[in-house]
């Protein structure tokens, strides 16, 4: 049996935790695998920039989407996206709340993992608009039509919540990021970056009043983000039960939603986490013990996803509805049943290899079934908006999906971005929250 | 008026000096991480951020009744038009986002920031207080006095500002 390491290594100190994060970021040159890296991702950024403007060129013609599948890869993407930004939430605000002292170290990354990952997520209602143009209709401003938007709506529900999210995090990110910014701006080495990170830290120096009303807020801000993050989930879940579509139909969309999240958040936090760790020299402050609490909260979240689906399954039959039992069958046994099989072993049976400490600590394997839960959680959202759509109550509009290469390019492009920004947020800014780091690690003399 | 910047190599040893240096004139401590005597005090900002999140969600309720009660009331299916459980979510998202650009505009604005140059960042020894650190900054009319008593305290820097 492998013992599990401490939260940080014996023998680490204030001092040098803060020279080590700092220089990463403080670095003239950036590391020979940041190169490597940049290259293809920044391609794909500019994919990403390119098939969008086509599609504002051409319309939403491009994409796959057709009747009665009128909702397709990027609505799904969005869901996909927006759950992956939810776990730099939960462990930043929920297990804030928890003091759990194994979340001061991944902080920082999963926190910038979710403004990425929000901001992908940002982009596709809006493309998905056929006259994106008009975007703002959804505000209710005072207008020469003397209209307002459907308030009674979840998809404007869905607007607010995604508006407050991302605005949110990002004044949360960025309140987090304060004393970090001061700390780079006093100990950098060059005049542009003493400018730099100067301006970016608005002056904090750390006196004692801006300390008080400094922890004061950031534990009332933490206890508001984290109700926020379940209701974005649960009204992207009523985006889908509000309507009265088979299979979306259903009181459970909400916490199901939420289960999702978190299932997808954390997978993507382990996988940035594990090679960060090792490419940075960060397993001092980010040890065995932060993977093995990442594997089980994954596994935890993996049986929540599991009860769902097998509620889903349940709640069909015995309703016993005949369009809702002939759109479950069609899911589990017909044309796109490979994609709800995969959905099952991703999410749900290859997690349970998660049960080991020794497959818990093993990263490779770790990392593979992180990815199989990203793929199954795309999956999922597949058989959620494509699989329940093609089968309607009427069989005359019965349909099939099929992506075009403009929906997968799409795809790419954010996978690419998120991606390119978090190279660039590593460059940029400390990586790990080093005066969060301070209230775990020693000083250097007693 | 003389402002002296002293460094100490521990919490303890700063909060030990601090009621001496408080005798001779004003004082600011500038740390790394918070001070444990500051951990339980009180801020206005809760209450801020409290108010501004009643407020928001009040004015998102009021807007959405307004449309859809008095402005435009659409007959939908019969329902009624004062429908209050769908305004709910907007009415929170609504009071979340006033709460959280409260909290953080009520900070930059307590702290008077941004404030980007400030005399004592003239000090070299401040440099370390972002990292580890703990200076106390004393502006005092008794220079003779404090730099006497600064030698007895534990102080392993100090430095004197020309202000």
């Amino acid at each position: 049996m492998i013992e599990i390491e401490p939260v940080v290594l014996p023998g680490s100190n204030n001092s040098d935790m803060t020279d080590h994060v700092t220089s990463i970021a403080l670095r003239q040159r950036a590391f020979f695998w940041w190169w490597i890296a940049v290259g293809p991702t920044a391609s794909l950024t500019a994919v990403l920039v390119g098939s969008t403007l086509y599609l504002f060129y051409a319309g939403v013609g491009i994409w796959g989407i057709d009747w009665p599948v009128a909702w397709g890869f990027a609505i799904i993407n969005y869901v996909w996206w927006i759950a992956i930004a939810s776990g730099g939430t939960f462990i930043s605000a929920l297990f804030f709340l928890t003091r759990s002292e194994w979340r001061n170290s991944i902080n920082r990354m999963a926190e910038s993992m979710t403004l990425l990952g929000a901001a992908c997520a940002g982009i596709y209602p809006i493309l998905h608009l056929g006259r994106p143009w008009f975007f703002y209709w959804l505000f209710p401003y005072p207008n020469s039509m003397g209209l307002w938007p459907q308030f009674r709506s979840p998809l404007l529900w869905d607007f607010f919540a995604i508006l407050t999210y991302i605005s949110s995090s990002i004044l949360f990110w960025y309140l987090g990021l304060l004393p970090d910014l001061a700390t780079m701006r006093d100990r950098a080495m060059t005049r542009g970056k003493q400018i730099l990170y100067g301006v970016m830290a608005l002056g904090f120096r750390g006196t004692g009043k801006q300390w008080r009303h400094y922890n004061a807020l950031y534990g009332v801000l933490a206890a508001i983000m984290a109700p926020l993050v379940c209701s974005v989930h649960s009204i992207v879940g009523l985006d889908f039960a509000g309507g009265a579509t088979v299979g979306w139909h259903s009181t459970m969309f909400p916490p199901f939603f939420i289960f999702g999240a978190f299932l997808s958040g954390l997978a993507t936090v382990l996988l940035l986490v594990m090679p960060l760790r090792r490419l940075l020299r960060l397993e001092r402050y980010i040890t065995t013990r932060h993977l093995d609490v990442l594997g089980r909260l994954m596994l935890t979240s993996s049986l929540f996803v599991g009860y769902a689906y097998m509620m889903d399954g349940f709640s069909t039959y015995y309703g016993g509805e005949t369009a809702e039992i002939v759109n479950y069958n069609e899911k589990v046994f017909g044309y796109y049943s490979g994609i709800f099989w995969a959905t099952v072993l991703f999410n749900v049976l290859l997690p349970q290899l998660l049960w080991l400490r020794t497959l818990r600590l093993n990263q490779v394997l770790v990392a593979l079934i992180s990815i199989g839960v990203i793929v199954g959680m795309w999956c999922e959202r597949f058989a959620i908006v494509v699989v329940a759509l093609h089968r309607p109550h009427l069989p005359s509009s019965y349909g099939l999906y099929h992506a075009t290469v403009w929906d997968w390019l799409t795809m790419i492009g954010t996978v690419g971005f998120f991606v390119f920004g978090m190279l660039t947020i590593v460059r940029l800014i400390p990586v790990l929250s080093m005066f969060e780091m301070r209230e775990i690690l020693a000083p250097r003399r007693p | 008026m003389t402002t002296f910047i002293a460094s100490f190599a521990s919490e303890q040893d700063l909060v030990a000096a601090t009621p001496g240096l408080r005798a001779l004139g004003r004082i600011e401590t500038y740390t790394p991480s918070p001070l444990e005597s500051d951990l339980g005090r009180s801020s206005v900002l809760p209450l801020i951020v409290l108010i501004a999140g009643i407020a928001g969600a009040s004015v998102g309720f009021a807007l959405q009744v307004y449309a859809e009660a008095v402005s435009y009331p659409v007959n939908i299916g019969g329902r009624p038009e004062f429908s209050w459980p769908a305004f709910v979510p907007i009415a929170f998202e609504v009071g979340v986002l006033c709460a959280v650009v409260a909290g953080f505009v009520g900070y930059l604005v307590i702290n008077r920031l941004p404030r980007l140059y400030d005399p004592v960042d003239e000090a070299l020894l401040l440099r370390g207080a972002t990292r580890d650190r703990w200076c106390i900054a004393l502006v005092t009319d008794a220079p003779e006095q404090a730099y006497d008593l600064l030698r007895t305290l534990s102080a392993e820097q100090v430095e004197e500002l020309p202000i």
